[in-house]
């Protein structure tokens, strides 16, 4: 309660230092509070685009490239209240495919320096045991290694290898892979101190896929070996109504952030190790969050076991996650009910995005929708921004793929 | 056989088209159940639908008498042998009911207490859904055989919404299927179903929907005297458990399925969309 209130009262006082803020922030609470009031969500919700998914793919790395900050790092979150945040480790690092992917499909070569600088900033970060610290990067930082921030990191210096060459990104790749695979408990999950709040937590699956992809680029087995084990673990957790248990937040809600990281990284990890039973898993629970979403046009932002119930605002990163999830999907079993879930789910969140307003805000993802639900509260979160990029360009790559077989 | 319609609003094309066809071929109703015509909910619906031009337009067409009996025309052409009489074309249930003599009721939801009374005291052995709210159980029974519902497509391949269109995408044949409504999407025993040969001179989604709407009016006429005269029984469709359920389609999807359409193609290979 005390810190919750310290954290309250800090974020008021930064409007006290910029009290320039107080418009964006009063006109983004206007704008959701109608928004909110009037919208009717029907059955032909977002069947129609109205925003080109190019605009709203620019706006979205227009952010992401405003948060880079002076060291290479890109800032958690921009807030209404106390403007950017210090570099945050773990997004940085899986921002970086994101940044090469655009620039292939941009040749937009200011989204590819940015990747090459923050990651040569994480690289500055990688402790001696080899893995990388969690939390933001302010006032010296939290130097303990975190398990999961680790393997989000080793997405960015995979991709960063594989776009550069340059080997010393590969071995610190491979220590940082060897420190996840020693620490592994004998069952595949992660816990012990450097998990999160010391226990093990099934939407580390996402560290698996990163431990995935390494194996990949680096063809060392191991860590392919590691990241099955840890699958394994996950896929013992899935239930038969398709909810995956094990988020294992303590004090927090099971924000549909969370519950898309385990499906996400299911999913993406059983690809890449061709595993049937992960690929079905995943499919299993995506296809229940999908039928959610088609039948009430938004997902809760929370939920409970079993997909019970939950809280009623949105949290946009996670349905930005189902995009990507479902896009995969449509990839890999080409049920074009995937796409089409997917199309819409798209045209939701490039409808809610702000493509007007100053830096930090304009085609910033918010934490919540509206601005003042429980996930990130009066933020524009940079993960936010990076999944909907990712889904946005899926969208350009499948689209232009479907609709040129079908003109075919 | 005593029937009753199930009707999203008293402006109902379908609605009138079903009621009066029933009526036409000896089994008039014995009452009709309908939404509001302004109810809020379906008002954006059809926005959402249609788009604000169309729908405004079709206020027009419906509500302003004048203008409505000026044209005498049907958004749906191929309703109009349905809708046509002596007197020009039915464009309410009101003008049905006056013809045909059958009390037309309007309710907020076909679920509520005073809708399942209504339904109570009609004692109905069948009726006929023509739009409205997801129908709970207890609505269900009420008809002493079921509540009968048009889909159009083949059961149980293609179930829910944007049928025809994803029966072109899917590389489903297109088709018409008359089945009693459960407690699931489009998951109750089938009573009559039939290819639909059409499409190809259809030159639009519009125009090959608004075909298939006109021949499971047919269908469900059908169905109706199958039942009556004990010709038609109830088969249980296979394959219960696999989710075949669609939703609305996306507009570049409809783009793609139009592709088709127009191409001839309606076994394509490119997509599948199993459960």
């Amino acid at each position: 309660m005390a810190t919750t209130t310290i954290r309250v009262l800090s974020e008021v006082a930064g409007l006290l230092r910029a009290p320039q803020r107080v418009v964006p922030l009063f006109m983004k609470l206007a704008s959701d509070d109608l928004r909110t009031t009037f919208e009717h969500r029907h059955l032909y919700s977002y069947a129609t685009t109205i925003i080109p998914a190019a605009d709203a793919l620019q706006s979205v790395v227009g952010w992401i490239l405003d948060a880079q900050r002076p060291d290479g790092g890109i800032a958690a979150y921009y807030s209404l209240l106390t403007g950017y945040s210090d570099s945050y480790p773990e997004v940085t690092g899986y921002i970086i495919p994101t940044l090469y992917d655009f620039d292939r499909m941009a040749g937009d070569t200011a989204a590819r320096s940015a990747a090459e600088r923050a990651t040569r900033w994480l690289l500055s970060l990688q402790l001696q045991s080899s893995a990388f610290p969690g939390g933001l990067r302010s006032r010296g930082g939290d130097a303990r290694p975190s398990v999961f921030n680790t393997g989000q990191v080793l997405q960015g210096l995979v991709r960063a290898h594989a776009e550069t060459r340059n080997a010393e990104i590969l071995e610190r790749a491979v220590a940082a892979g060897d420190w996840l695979a020693a620490i592994q408990q004998g069952d595949g999950s992660w816990t012990g101190a450097a998990a999160y709040q010391g226990t093990a937590h099934t939407y580390y699956s996402m560290v698996s896929w990163a431990l995935a992809q390494l194996a990949d680029e680096s063809g060392d087995q191991r860590h392919g070996a590691a990241a099955d084990k840890n699958i394994d673990w996950v896929l013992t957790h899935v239930q038969p109504s398709g909810w995956i248990k094990g988020i294992n937040l303590h004090g927090h809600p099971a924000y549909l952030h969370f519950v898309a990281y385990v499906i996400q990284g299911i999913l993406e990890c059983g690809i890449l190790r061709r595993r049937d039973d992960a690929i079905q898993a995943a499919a299993k629970s995506a296809w229940v969050v999908l039928r959610k979403f088609e039948t009430h046009k938004r997902l809760l932002g929370t939920y409970q076991a079993d997909f019970k119930s939950g809280q009623k605002f949105s949290c946009l990163t996670g349905n930005a996650q189902m995009s990507c999830v479902w896009w995969r999907l449509f990839e890999v079993t080409s049920d074009l009910r995937f796409l089409n879930a997917a199309l819409k789910m798209n045209e939701m969140l490039k409808q809610l995005l702000p493509l007007k307003g100053r830096r930090g805000v304009l085609g910033g993802v918010a934490g919540s929708y509206p601005i003042w639900g429980r996930y990130q509260p009066m933020r524009f979160i940079s993960w936010g921004c990076k999944f909907l990029a990712d889904a946005l360009m899926m969208e350009q790559r499948l689209m232009r793929n479907f609709e040129a077989s079908e003109c075919a | 056989m005593r029937v009753v319609i199930l009707c999203s609003s008293p402006y109902s094309e379908t609605g009138c088209a079903v009621a009066a066809r029933l009526a036409q071929v000896g089994y008039a109703p014995v009452g009709a159940l309908t939404l509001p015509s302004w109810d809020r909910k379906t008002l954006l619906r059809k926005i959402g639908q249609w788009g604000l031009r169309h729908s405004l337009h079709y206020a027009v067409a419906k509500l302003v008498p004048g203008k409505a009996a000026n044209r005498q025309q049907v958004l749906n052409p191929y309703l109009e042998r349905s809708l046509r009489h002596d007197g020009g074309i039915f464009r309410s249930l009101q003008e049905v009911s006056r013809a045909f003599g059958f009390p037309v009721m309007t309710c907020g939801d076909q679920n509520s207490p005073g809708a399942v009374a209504q339904l109570k005291q009609w004692s109905p052995d069948l009726a006929i859904f023509t739009g409205g709210n997801i129908l709970r159980d207890e609505v269900l029974k009420i008809p002493r055989l079921g509540v009968v519902n048009s889909h159009l497509a083949l059961l149980p391949e293609i179930r829910g919404m944007s049928s025809p269109e994803w029966s072109l995408l899917c590389g489903v044949p297109l088709g018409i299927t008359i089945h009693f409504m459960d407690r699931g999407i489009d998951t109750g025993p089938v009573l009559l179903y039939r290819e639909f040969a059409g499409a190809g001179d259809c030159d639009s989604l519009t125009d090959l929907r608004n075909r298939m709407i006109s021949e499971g009016i047919e269908l469900i006429a059908e169905a109706v005297a199958g039942l009556d005269r004990g010709t038609v029984s109830a088969v249980p469709q296979a394959d219960r458990e696999t989710d075949r359920q669609f939703f609305v389609m996306h507009e570049r999807l409809k783009a793609a399925a139009m592709r088709r359409l127009k191409k001839g193609e309606f076994n394509p290979v490119a997509g599948r969309c199993d459960g």
